[in-house]
């Protein structure tokens, strides 16, 4: 290697070389593709934006996800830990922090910048009536990478406030160009919004990994004890009366304190909104269900931190030995994990309903609420008004909670592989499900998709069955869980999938639906097999 | 004869390419103080994990108190003490917040013991678990690990990187368990002096083989050489180099 700077882009390329053969291996093909089709004046339209999208625009996005994840370094570290994710092991060479920052970046937005031209190139045919941009999306592209590089490495005070802050930053930015758009923006005025972003970004990387370097990482934890207190589990002065009771405010101090943390951090900005409703009934809903929502996607990011076998949640997703050495059982250690996720839940959704009436009086807007409470009353009746809104907010619960447990079967069994194979799956799904949505309503498919949903919801309903008496089957022989708690999880199962039943019989009570949809739906709604698989997934991790 | 508190039977494990335990037979009974010995990746640390039950055999069987660790964690776990190399101690919690954190879990701590070795070994109650030195964290896993005076205590390396201090206190937890009648001490270390000053008996393995194992003057006495007795220093050397001709040497 003749410099450092070779040196460190050499060790990314290596590392990652599989998977950057793989993307390039498919822009040559498809080049190959475009060459002898355009070579031989073979008369392809490719016009229809499904097409574009599906054949070169959600493939890139894919592949500026994998780059954001290897050029943040994304695939080595937790991203829900406190300390900074930059390698640690690159603090100790001989380099300034300068070029410890500079150059991933560097090479991140060639490769994004190199990545959209490539993309570009390839979407666009002869007879095409595509207009694509030519350089700000590249930027985009570069900006993004940028900001998701200096907001990975930076240490923050509290766990999970990383994911936090990647994906509020990155949504804003994205949610300006968005706006831009509508407003038609240029080229020339897209570009001056997003280059100047590239050396802030730079500033703050660099920032932040000389605080890593430095070993500077703040604690925030201080600022939230009386939420902690406020839920009731911390601050045990006296002895814990059962392990359980000690396991669970382990688990709480450990990552229970996230969700409602996050969710009072983030609530009172949404609930400043009220005060521009105005009398507004469209706004008022939307930003009620906005608040609504809170919870759930910040238990989406926050489900990260629960899932983390650690002892500190900057391990690595092994089981450390201070856990795996407790005399407890695995079922009590998941035990433990729940209750601290219904603790966790129960107290996100009680600051949110305490602060929406109020923040409804504060802002005046109260009045304008109650009016449409009572014409919906008056629509449907009063008792099915009031049934129907109680449900709405167990369902918004329920949907919490479940966001905070249905990963625990993957983070807990330690392998890294998994799980970031498990997020990597997930992107790419959630990537392709706009332009297949979009595929759906452009070619009119949207009356068979409805004629063949049954059978989809009863094959998905087969699998989950059939995974969850896979799993059941092997508790049982394992003995991880007792037999009267194998039966008691059925039991409790059965009656929540009825509980549901009932309640989307009587909600949807139309000729439209089929009854035993219904009840296929309901399986699928009520968590079973992946909660049931947590015991065996720390089990594996546990007894490797 | 002795109950045996650990008993290992033709325990194999690979990991990949690598066999870190061949065939591995071992019967410690209860009332002594082994010394684990062996060059780095020889499979220390391998056997420790099989007979905590954070590796399950592959092949063989493990038992410790009579019991498979993997099948019934809590019954044997319960009546173990261990101390890793690696101190992995929760680093966001007070000294008071896991002395209170691990006591729920054994039945058996013993208030005053806890409270006698943290003064001991001069630990602020206060003090968050991330500020203490590695000689405090070392001595606070002890502390975790001794107050309910486990049948068996299992120590990993535990001297590695510390000074001569805190290797003191932990020579001395050796010698205070020993003093409980019918308890048992594993103690794998590198520092062969360390081992050589408490063990009774001495298993010394290699490439994933026993290949030296039994009473520690035994063994002393033969490999005598021109009427001197050799240091257990000169007896690793002369023996963990040498290919294992059997499994159990």
């Amino acid at each position: 290697m003749r410099s450092a700077a070779a040196a460190i882009a050499w060790e990314l390329r290596q590392r990652h070389r599989w998977g950057l053969i793989a993307v390039a291996g498919y822009l040559i093909v498809l080049a190959a593709i475009k060459l002898v089709v355009v070579s031989r004046g073979i008369d392809i339209k490719f016009d229809s934006a499904a097409t574009f999208a599906l054949g070169v625009a959600v493939p890139s996005s894919a592949y500026f996800t994998y780059f954001i994840a290897i050029f943040t370094f994304g695939l080595d570290g937790d991203l829900a830990a406190r300390q900074s994710m930059y390698p640690a092991r690159m603090f100790t060479r001989p380099v300034s922090t300068t070029l410890l920052a500079g150059l991933p970046m560097l090479l991140g937005g060639i490769a994004a910048a190199a990545l959209w031209t490539v993309a570009r190139a390839l979407a666009l045919w002869p007879a095409s009536s595509i207009e694509v941009p030519v350089i700000w999306p590249g930027i985009l592209a570069v900006v993004l990478l940028a900001w998701a590089q200096a907001l990975t490495w930076m240490p923050y005070g509290l766990p999970g406030a990383r994911v936090f802050a990647v994906v509020l930053w990155l949504t804003t930015i994205d949610a300006i160009v968005i706006l831009a758009l509508h407003f038609e923006a240029s080229e020339a005025v897209m570009a001056a919004f997003l280059l100047p972003q590239i050396p802030l970004a730079y500033l703050v990387a660099r920032y932040a990994v000389a605080r890593a370097r430095n070993g500077d990482v703040p604690d925030w934890s201080g600022g939230f004890t009386w939420l902690a207190r406020l839920g009731g589990v911390s601050g045990v002065r006296e002895r814990f009366r059962s392990p359980a009771r000690a396991q669970a405010w382990f688990e709480w101090r450990l990552s229970g304190k996230s969700l409602p943390v996050w969710v009072a951090i983030v609530l009172p900005f949404e609930l400043l909104l009220f005060w521009v409703v105005g009398t507004s009934k469209v706004l008022l809903l939307k930003f009620v269900l906005g608040v609504l929502f809170t919870p759930i996607i910040i238990a989406t990011f926050a489900a990260a931190t629960v899932s983390t076998p650690g002892v500190n949640v900057d391990d690595s997703r092994g089981l450390p030995p201070f856990i795996a050495t407790r005399p407890a059982t695995n079922a009590q250690l998941i035990a433990a994990k729940l209750k601290t996720t219904l603790a966790s839940t129960a107290l996100a959704w009680l600051l949110v309903l305490v602060a929406i009436p109020i923040a409804l009086q504060w802002s005046g807007v109260m009045p304008l609420a109650l009016e449409r409470s009572r014409r919906f009353a008056e629509v449907v009746g009063t008792p099915r008004a009031v049934v129907f809104l109680l449900l709405v907010v167990m369902a918004f619960i329920a949907s919490t909670w479940k966001q905070l447990v249905q990963t625990l079967y993957i983070g807990l069994t330690g392998r890294a592989g998994l799980i970031k194979g498990s997020i990597f799956v997930t992107l790419t799904l959630l990537t392709l499900i706009g332009p297949a949505v979009e595929w759906i309503i452009e070619t009119r498919r949207v009356g068979t998709l409805w004629n063949a949903l049954p059978t989809i919801v009863a094959v998905l309903v087969g699998l989950k069955m059939s995974a969850a008496v896979w799993i059941a089957t092997r508790l049982y022989r394992s003995r991880l869980v007792s037999d009267r708690t194998l039966v008691m999880g059925a039991a409790c199962w059965s009656a929540a999938v009825f509980a549901l039943y009932g309640v989307l019989v009587w909600m949807l009570d139309t000729p439209h639906i089929p009854r035993y949809l219904l009840m296929l739906l309901a399986i699928l709604a009520i968590p079973l097999a992946r909660l049931s698989a947590a015991p065996l997934s720390l089990a594996w991790n546990r007894h490797r | 004869m002795p109950e045996s508190v650990i008993h290992v039977s033709d325990l194999t494990r690979r990991f990949g390419a690598t066999t870190a335990l061949a065939s591995v037979n071992l019967d410690l009974p209860r009332g002594a103080v082994y010394g684990l010995v062996g060059a780095n990746a020889a499979g220390k640390t391998t056997l420790i994990r099989h007979i905590l039950g954070l590796l399950r055999a592959e092949r063989g069987t493990v038992r410790v108190f009579g019991l498979d660790p993997v099948d019934d964690p809590v019954s044997v776990l319960s009546r173990i003490g261990y101390l890793s190399e690696e101190n992995d101690l929760p680093g966001w919690m007070r000294v008071n917040e896991l002395v209170r954190y691990s006591r729920a879990f054994y039945p058996k701590w013993d208030d005053a013991y806890a409270e006698e070795l943290r003064q001991a070994f001069a630990l602020d109650l206060t003090a968050k678990i991330k500020h203490l030195s590695k000689g405090q964290k070392a001595r606070m896993g002890l502390l975790v690990a001794l107050a309910y005076r486990p049948e068996l205590l299992v120590l990993d390396e535990p001297s590695s990187g510390l000074d001569p201090i805190v290797r003191r206190d932990i020579l001395g937890a050796v010698i205070r368990t020993i003093a409980d009648e019918g308890r048992t001490v594993l103690f794998s270390s590198h520092l062969l002096d360390e081992v050589e000053a408490v063990a009774d008996h001495v298993i010394m393995i290699s490439h994933g083989r026993i290949v030296l194992s039994g009473p520690l003057s035994v063994i002393k006495e033969s490999h005598r050489v021109d009427g001197r007795v050799p240091s257990l220093a000169e007896i690793f050397v002369a023996r963990a180099g040498e290919p294992a001709p059997t499994a159990q040497g």
